[in-house]
């Protein structure tokens, strides 16, 4: 096989940005698509702010609709921008960079994994899994046969090296294509529903792969539907309606619907607080729903005898103030930050209330962990007065 | 007419767990130059087995597969891995149902890539070739896009202008309009038709949609391995390309 696309020469490469050191391996920063036709204008991304640091798997969910595809292809550099800037792995990829160094840039620094897998027909899988090598021409031509024998034991086809992609099963094609992706060692693996067209056991097989991808220290994002996936990464990230749902917010409340998560994440205050620092007064008004950010707060309950005992602990994506809001009651406890300073979300009454309503699961869910909450620390480790 | 291909007793057997299953049992065929041959029949039938019997994906249990090309003639299944793979190349275009096209790579350089690999061009005639390509599929003006930015029926006419690429006598199809609607489907068809008559090209399809019985130029039936119909090469295009009446 004949080298392919000897890319072009050029003198200068991408711009670096070249400053904080423990770099993000992505930032997206005021990110903003339109498309327009033929009805006019339409805003699909609509200023999204992410950094996803190396070494993390983060799954992207969202609609069909969403904007998921193409925050996708922005990362990718498959599309292009109408503004804010995408820096991947130190590189600004739209900013004075034309077209052919974005592709050799992608060539050494993205693996990308589509559902549909895009073998090539008439190439065996170890041709397949060459290609990129071409492409990027970062190998000795003598080097590639072997460098991709090897990456196909590492996905468990060796044995089916020489045969082309239609004689082998679906799944056997996704992991080809994985091995391909990985074919230049790139340090960012970007998956497009990589296990939507496979049954299960085979999604098992490419996620436990991607694992081991991340435990030698790649990044790995991955749109899915599948929450048996996104339950699998480190962070899960919600898009809808073009921006992105506060992580908190999915995290403590994921029986939301999206644009439910959305609302919660647009109408809530941003607070923070010091270390110790009291939140909510015992008895105090309750007028929003909070969810923490960052960092921990401590519920407490202060004694008649002046003693105080920590109900419990909240960590981030856990919440207080359903009861009170639900009950129009004083708060039930002490509730302050802990030893270190605290990042909150603050729902207002009104549109916690309004959601809640209108999504029964969750409201339930809520409640659910409210009483878990006070059943558990029913004073097992701390008697009652009356007990002693 | 002359035959372009010619299947002898092709046999297929596999060896599964439950015992050995025969997909293809004694397939004689001839297909002239020139025809648009479809091949119809129910999932499991032998459909698939049999174009890659043709192309020469899969080994055959018995039997041969001659091509009678301006190359000469070949037993597809005596060459070894590297010598079919060459033939192939040059003598084959392949399309399947999903486009596999690569994403990252625009239209034109999708339809050059196969060039390359082959070194059948040069770097700047593979170019213009792929232009050429693109305007016989109709889609020069999206020559800079890539493949997320046209719809499923337009990429699967790139996968045609790709299986074009090195100018392959015979093209294959497997379900190539399996997942398209009727419309853009309608479209898909055209576009072999064209290819048939006017470019001299003799395309084979398999699908199991019985309803596009009356778009071939013959039609074979496939059933638990066995080809039916009429095994008598035909084509509806004189070597001029002008369409002859039924």
């Amino acid at each position: 096989m004949k080298t392919p696309f000897a890319p072009p020469k050029r003198q200068q490469g991408p711009a670096r940005v070249a400053d904080a050191a423990p770099q993000a391996m992505i930032e997206l920063r005021g990110l903003v698509k339109r498309f327009s036709n033929a009805a006019g204008e339409f805003t699909v991304l609509k200023g999204i702010d992410l950094a996803i640091q190396r070494g993390e798997f983060v799954s992207i969910v969202g609609k069909s609709g969403s904007g998921k595809s193409t925050l996708l292809n922005m990362i990718t550099g498959i599309d292009h921008p109408t503004e804010g800037h995408v820096v991947v792995n130190g590189t600004d990829i739209y900013t004075g960079v034309d077209e052919s160094q974005r592709s050799r840039w992608r060539g050494k620094n993205l693996g990308i994994v589509f559902q549909f897998f895009q073998l090539l027909p008439m190439l065996t899988v170890l041709e397949n899994v060459m290609l990129p090598m071409d492409y990027v021409d970062l190998y000795d031509f003598e080097e590639r046969p072997r460098r991709a024998a090897q990456l196909l034991e590492m996905v468990g086809l060796e044995q089916f090296a020489n045969k082309l992609p239609v004689l082998i099963s679906t799944g056997q094609q996704q992991l080809a294509a994985i091995a391909r992706a990985m074919a230049c060692e790139p340090p960012l693996l970007i998956a497009d529903e990589p296990t939507g067209n496979l049954d299960s056991r085979s999604a098992d097989m490419i996620i436990q792969l991607f694992q081991r991808f991340v435990d030698r220290g790649k990044t790995i994002v991955m749109v899915t539907h599948d929450p048996s996936l996104t339950a699998r990464t480190h962070r899960n990230i919600v898009i809808s309606d073009g921006e992105l749902v506060d992580e908190a917010v999915s995290r403590s409340l994921p029986q939301l619907r999206h644009r439910h998560m959305l609302e919660f994440t647009r109408e809530a205050e941003w607070r923070s607080y010091q270390p110790g620092e009291i939140i909510l007064e015992q008895n105090q008004t309750v007028d929003h729903f909070f969810i923490v950010r960052s960092g921990a707060v401590d519920v407490v309950l202060h004694e008649e005898s002046g003693q105080e005992f920590v109900l419990s602990r909240l960590e981030a994506g856990q919440f207080f103030g359903d009861v009170e809001l639900r009950t129009a009651q004083g708060s039930i406890a002490i509730v302050r930050a802990g030893g270190m300073p605290v990042e909150m979300l603050a729902v207002p009454r009104a549109v916690y209330l309004r959601v809640m309503n209108a999504s029964p699961i969750t409201a339930e869910a809520v409640s659910e962990t409210m009483k878990k909450r006070w059943e558990g620390v029913h004073f097992a480790d701390h008697p009652r007065s009356d007990e002693q | 007419m002359s035959s372009i291909l010619e299947l002898n007793k092709v046999t297929k057997t596999y060896s599964t767990a439950a015992g050995e299953f025969t997909a293809l049992k004694d397939v004689n065929l001839k297909v002239g130059a020139g025809e648009f041959l479809g091949i119809v029949g129910k999932s499991g039938a032998g459909k698939s087995t049999l174009l890659n019997m043709i192309n020469g994906v899969d080994q055959l249990t018995a039997g041969e597969v001659l091509a009678h090309t301006d190359e000469g003639t070949v037993s597809i299944h005596h060459m070894d891995e590297d010598q079919r793979a060459y033939w192939r190349g040059r003598t084959m275009g392949v399309i399947y149902q999903s486009f596999q096209l690569l994403p990252m790579l625009t239209l034109v350089e999708n339809i050059t890539l196969p060039m390359d690999l082959a070194d059948n061009y040069r770097a700047r005639e593979s170019k213009m070739r792929a232009m050429h390509l693109l305007k016989l599929v109709e889609l020069e003006d999206h020559a800079n896009k890539r493949p997320a930015f046209i719809s499923g029926g337009q990429q699967q006419r790139v996968a045609i202008a790709r299986a074009l690429a090195n100018d392959p006598p015979i093209l294959v199809a497997d379900e190539p309009t399996g997942s398209l609607d009727s419309v853009t489907a309608d479209h898909i068809f055209e576009v072999f038709e064209h290819l048939v008559a006017n470019e001299g090209k003799t395309i084979i399809m398999v699908t199991h949609d019985a309803g596009l019985t009356s778009r071939f130029s013959r039609t074979l039936t496939m059933a638990d391995g066995e080809l039916s119909g009429d095994m008598e090469e035909t084509s509806k295009y004189d070597r001029t390309g002008i369409r002859r009446r039924k």
